[in-house]
């Protein structure tokens, strides 16, 4: 068995094993999910460290026919971009096994899930074959529902919005509202995209569900125009793209604390991903023709998710919400079809996961101690949790883009690349990253350098033992890349050139043929 | 009806021809067992017939698969047992074990004196449905069809109370009229094509005549799938009738209709194609919209699953219309993850009414604390009918739409697979009450060893077709490749 099945596979292991092992020992319980994800972060870095550079595109493949006749194979293989993502999955996983460590409530149960949903992200990452791609993704979608059905807090929750008024009836309390929300828009998109992916297969002409094989298909124009908007829709879905964004602040702001981290962190990617990875690079005509639109809407995604996180007062509500602000900035990368945006997009990714998984770690370690999310009834709480302040205080410059920390790096490639492409869209782009800061730096103040709090707070203290681990490792991650953002780049660009090169001769193809 | 021969080689065909039935013949002699057994034993001893019956189809199951070599035509023409058929009867014999299995413990008590008749009648019914699979005459297709809906109406009413007297009398009524309505059809596609043969109806030239007499095939058809708008009686009737019989009610008919109209119409009626066609997919578009939608305000859970199985034959419907190799396998797989996952979802909810727990939504609050076993099996059916991987419904679902898609059926393929988002938010409002909400009596919930291993082989095989797919799908497709010409 290969490196990367064993990366899935472990934790689905893991899971499995947790079946068995009685609800009582509570410790049991956290060293198998522990061990599961170990595995895979491990496995991970040695994929990293096995990849090699000067060879580039894909490689550790696996095959494994699984119905032969249908064209379905297990086939699995990682690229540069892979590598970064894989990375960023397992470093996502391991933390978030860290931040749940004090979970008190049926614990057992909330860590298969867990450890069923990044097997399921981590296969997404790694599939060549579309339908073990699609597969692994509704495993990493549905989880969730029970996860937050079951472990999330209803507080705050606010129902508006037409899918509020559908679901009124049914009675949901808070958290089951937003767990059914997000269960219910994100099967609806991934319905849009099966549809999309059986017109891709069976275009192909031999009916293979392989993605190598599909990605060099000439598909007709017509064909392309048509599906793209789908496989937009559908995987924009979870990537946050305005207007389908409404699930994830109610999602993000009710789910317990791993649960954000890593779906903030990883699953939002998925989404994006798909985007880059199977509509644009399959669907290169059709990528070029919508790609005003997408990039445009981008815009709208990183101004709306700003401002909306400008007008929230729920801590959890403005970290979800800039979000939404920060996955316009990947699709926005996306949009512009050129190395810089793709560099700067796929970086993102990885640059938002960290930073937003540190922050909903940090969310959670003050929720706990102040039982309140309530960003101006806190304050003054850097003297008594010093370093936890420090953390949040470098997440948050990350998210503005300061140098020397990841996200800088990452913005600055896509805003290269939107200046290039539609050079307008940088402005209001760059416009939310001060809007950001705004929000920011208003909530870390607020918090923790500001005037003490009217309220007492008595729990409120420095992280402690284990809380530590999930903090420490995330913030070094984005100093790490933000200092040293080749360590990444050296991964991503080679594959970025490979993907965008035949891609732009069939673009420029498409697009002679339309110009008089 | 090919002319009949002299005597001798007639009697020698019968004969050979007898090897084509021998699942229905087994059947038919374990069903007999049963009998005589019910006669001869006491009171007390009425309890042996359920494992009784149930060892003798758990072996024919277990015999089927080392059937000898499969032939065409037998009975002159009018049986013909074939691999798609012997698929399509090894999972009409899973149903109607596990169907048994669920109902030794209720049988035995709350009618225990009339536990003869139960099996009896179950089996005489699933005898009738696998030669149901098989008929290629329509006099054998038309005897097939009675035998396997008449005992049904009985032990849909085994329960005297008043809902389940209700669900008894709706049942035969509307099997009555599906009844009319079939054998008119039949009477309107025999007496144009001047055969009752479907080997000769291939061959006679389409009149508009036809249409008619298709359609009121399907309607009657229709009546016992439960299509839109022929369902209406399948709610009430789920809802009174014995959980276990609800589980066996609620696929086992179904599948062995399935599988005579692939006989009927694909085998038989194919030049007629265009007409019965056209009528599917407006049957199957009605099925999926409505069903899905009636199901969605349910909040009794036999009541849900009742419509969310409607909403199945739907996409089983858009398989049969579909009417290609991959289709026609899709549906004979379709049938097997549909057996495992509903009638483990209706033996739980079984389990809940035996342990004096309410039959709606309501009743399966807490059930993850109360009997975190069966609650995981629940939500391993309710993902399985959701269609989620892992498990089997995921194959049979994305198989449909790849088989209907490769058809040209792709404005049904997408409107099924938005509708499975509708079905997914009321499977999952069901995992709700299971695992979010909390539990209103603590009562501990008891399991007999008999439904233990019903819900066990229900939960390893939902599992196991979702890991190992191949090892089911593959047989389906090669079976279905040989049905059409």
């Amino acid at each position: 068995m290969g490196l990367l099945s064993v990366i899935i596979l472990a934790p689905l292991l893991a899971a499995v094993v947790l079946l068995v092992v009685p609800n009582r020992s509570r410790g049991a319980v956290r060293l198998v999910s522990l061990l599961g994800a170990t595995v895979s972060l491990v496995g991970s870095i040695k994929v990293a460290l096995r990849y090699d550079l000067a060879v580039g595109g894909v490689q550790m493949r696996e095959n494994l026919p699984l119905l032969p006749d249908l064209g379905i194979a297990w086939k699995l293989g990682v690229d540069g971009w892979g590598v970064s993502l894989l990375l960023l999955t397992a470093i996502i996983i391991f933390a978030g096994v860290w931040a749940s460590w004090t979970m008190k409530d049926r614990e057992k149960e909330f860590f298969i899930l867990l450890l069923v949903l990044v097997a399921g992200v981590f296969g997404v990452f790694v599939s060549l074959d579309l339908f073990v791609f699609f597969l692994f993704y509704e495993i990493a979608v549905l989880p969730m529902y029970l996860l937050i059905g079951v472990w999330g807090s209803s507080k705050a929750v606010k129902k508006a919005g037409p899918l509020a008024k559908v679901l009124e009836p049914f009675d949901l309390g808070g958290r089951q509202y937003a767990a059914m929300k997000l269960t219910l828009m994100l099967m609806g998109g991934s319905a849009l995209i099966l549809a999309s992916f059986l017109a891709m297969v069976l275009h192909t002409g031999v009916g293979t569900w392989d993605l190598e094989v599909i990605q060099v298909t000439a598909y007709p124009a017509a064909l392309q125009k048509l599906l793209f908007p789908f496989l937009w829709i559908g995987f924009g879905t979870l990537a946050g793209v305005f207007p389908w964004h409404t699930w994830s602040p109610d999602g993000h702001a009710s789910a317990p604390t791993a649960v954000s981290m890593l779906h903030a962190g990883v699953l939002m990617k998925l989404g994006a991903f798909g985007v880059i990875r199977v509509a644009m690079i399959c669907l290169p005509e059709g990528a070029a023709f919508w790609a005003f639109a997408v990039g445009t809407v981008a815009v709208i995604n990183v101004v709306w998710g700003a401002l909306s996180a400008m007008g929230q007062t729920d801590l959890k509500y403005v970290i979800a919400y800039s979000s939404v602000s920060h996955m316009g900035i990947v699709m926005l990368g996306a949009a512009t079809l050129q190395v810089d945006g793709w560099n700067g997009a796929i970086f993102q990714m990885f640059a938002h996961g960290v930073m937003t998984g540190l922050f909903f770690a940090l969310v959670g370690l003050v929720y706990e101690r102040a039982h309140s999310r309530e960003i101006f009834e806190m304050g003054g709480f850097a003297a008594r949790m010093p370093a936890v302040a420090v953390f949040f205080t470098i997440g948050g410059l990350s998210s503005l883009g300061l140098p020397g920390t990841a996200g800088f790096a990452a913005e600055l490639l896509v805003f290269l690349g939107a200046w290039k492409t539609v050079w307008w869209w940088a402005i209001p782009a760059i416009a939310g990253a001060i809007f950001t800061a705004v929000y920011v730096l208003r909530a870390t103040r607020a918090i923790f350098w500001g005037p003490p709090a009217e309220l007492p707070y008595p729990d409120v203290r420095d992280a402690q033992g284990c809380e530590w681990v999930a903090p420490i490792l995330l913030v070094a991650c984005i100093l790490l890349f933000g200092l040293a953002p080749d360590l990444l780049l050296q991964y991503i660009d080679p594959m970025t050139l490979e993907f965008l090169g035949p891609l732009g001769d069939r673009i420029a193809d498409s697009t002679a043929g339309v110009t008089p | 009806m090919t002319p009949l021969k002299n005597n001798e080689t007639y009697l020698a065909d019968l004969v050979s021809g007898l090897g084509a039935i021998s699942l229905e013949l087994g059947l038919l002699a374990v069903a007999l067992l049963v009998l005589v057994a019910d006669l001869l034993l006491g009171a007390q001893e009425k309890r042996g017939l359920g494992p009784l019956a149930a060892v003798g189809v758990a072996a024919l199951l277990g015999a089927s698969f080392f059937l000898p070599g499969l032939d065409s035509g037998e009975f002159a023409g009018a049986y013909v047992s074939d691999s798609a058929g012997l698929y399509f009867k090894q999972v009409l014999l899973l149903a109607g074990l596990i169907a048994i299995l669920g109902s030794v413990d209720h049988v035995d008590r709350f009618f225990p004196s009339r536990q003869g008749e139960h099996y009896l009648l179950l089996l005489f019914s699933l005898t009738g449905m696998l030669l149901l699979t098989g008929a290629q005459d329509a006099l054998a297709w038309i005897v097939a069809f009675e035998l396997a809906g008449m005992p049904l109406y009985v032990l849909a009413a085994l329960h005297k109370t008043g809902r389940g007297t209700e669900a008894g009398i709706k049942v035969y009524l509307t099997g009555a009229a599906s009844t009319a309505f079939t054998l008119y059809g039949f009477t309107l596609i025999w007496g144009l094509a001047g055969d009752t043969s479907f080997a000769t109806l291939s061959s006679v030239p389409s009149q508009p005549l036809f249409a008619l007499g298709i359609v009121m095939v399907l309607a009657g058809v229709g009546f016992k799938i439960g299509a839109v708008p022929f369902h209406l009686w399948m709610a009430d009737t789920y809802q009174g009738a014995p959980a276990p019989t609800v589980a066996f009610l609620s696929v086992a008919p179904k599948i062995a209709l399935f599988a005579g109209l692939v006989r009927l119409l694909v085998e038989g009626l194919l030049p007629m194609g265009a007409i019965w066609r056209s009528a599917l997919i407006a049957l199957a578009i009605v099925t999926l919209v409505q069903g899905n939608f009636s199901a969605l305000p349910q909040r009794d859970t036999r009541r849900l699953l009742a419509l969310s199985g409607v909403g199945h034959m739907g996409l089983l419907l858009v398989a049969l219309a579909a009417a290609t190799p991959e289709s026609l396998g899709t549906l004979t797989f379709y049938c097997l993850a549909y057996v495992v996952s509903n009638m483990g979802a209706f033996l739980v909810v079984g389990v809940i009414t035996d342990n004096g727990g309410s039959g709606s939504l309501d009743g399966l609050k807490g059930l993850a604390t109360r009997a975190p076993g069966v609650a995981m099996c629940m939500l391993l059916f309710l993902l399985s009918l959701g269609g989620i991987p892992f498990v089997a419904g995921f194959w049979a679902k994305v198989l449909v739409f790849w088989a209907a898609w490769k058809a040209g059926f792709s404005f049904l393929v997408i409107l099924g697979a938005l509708l499975t988002v509708l079905a997914l938010f009321y499977y999952l409002k069901v995992a709700r009450s299971i695992y979010i909400e909390d539990a209103e009596e603590n009562t501990p919930i008891s399991l007999a060893p008999s439904t233990q291993l019903a819900l066990g082989i229900c939960a390893v095989a939902v599992v196991g077709i979702g890991v190992v797919p191949g090892w089911f799908i593959q047989p389906a497709m090669d079976a279905a490749a040989l049905l059409l010409p």
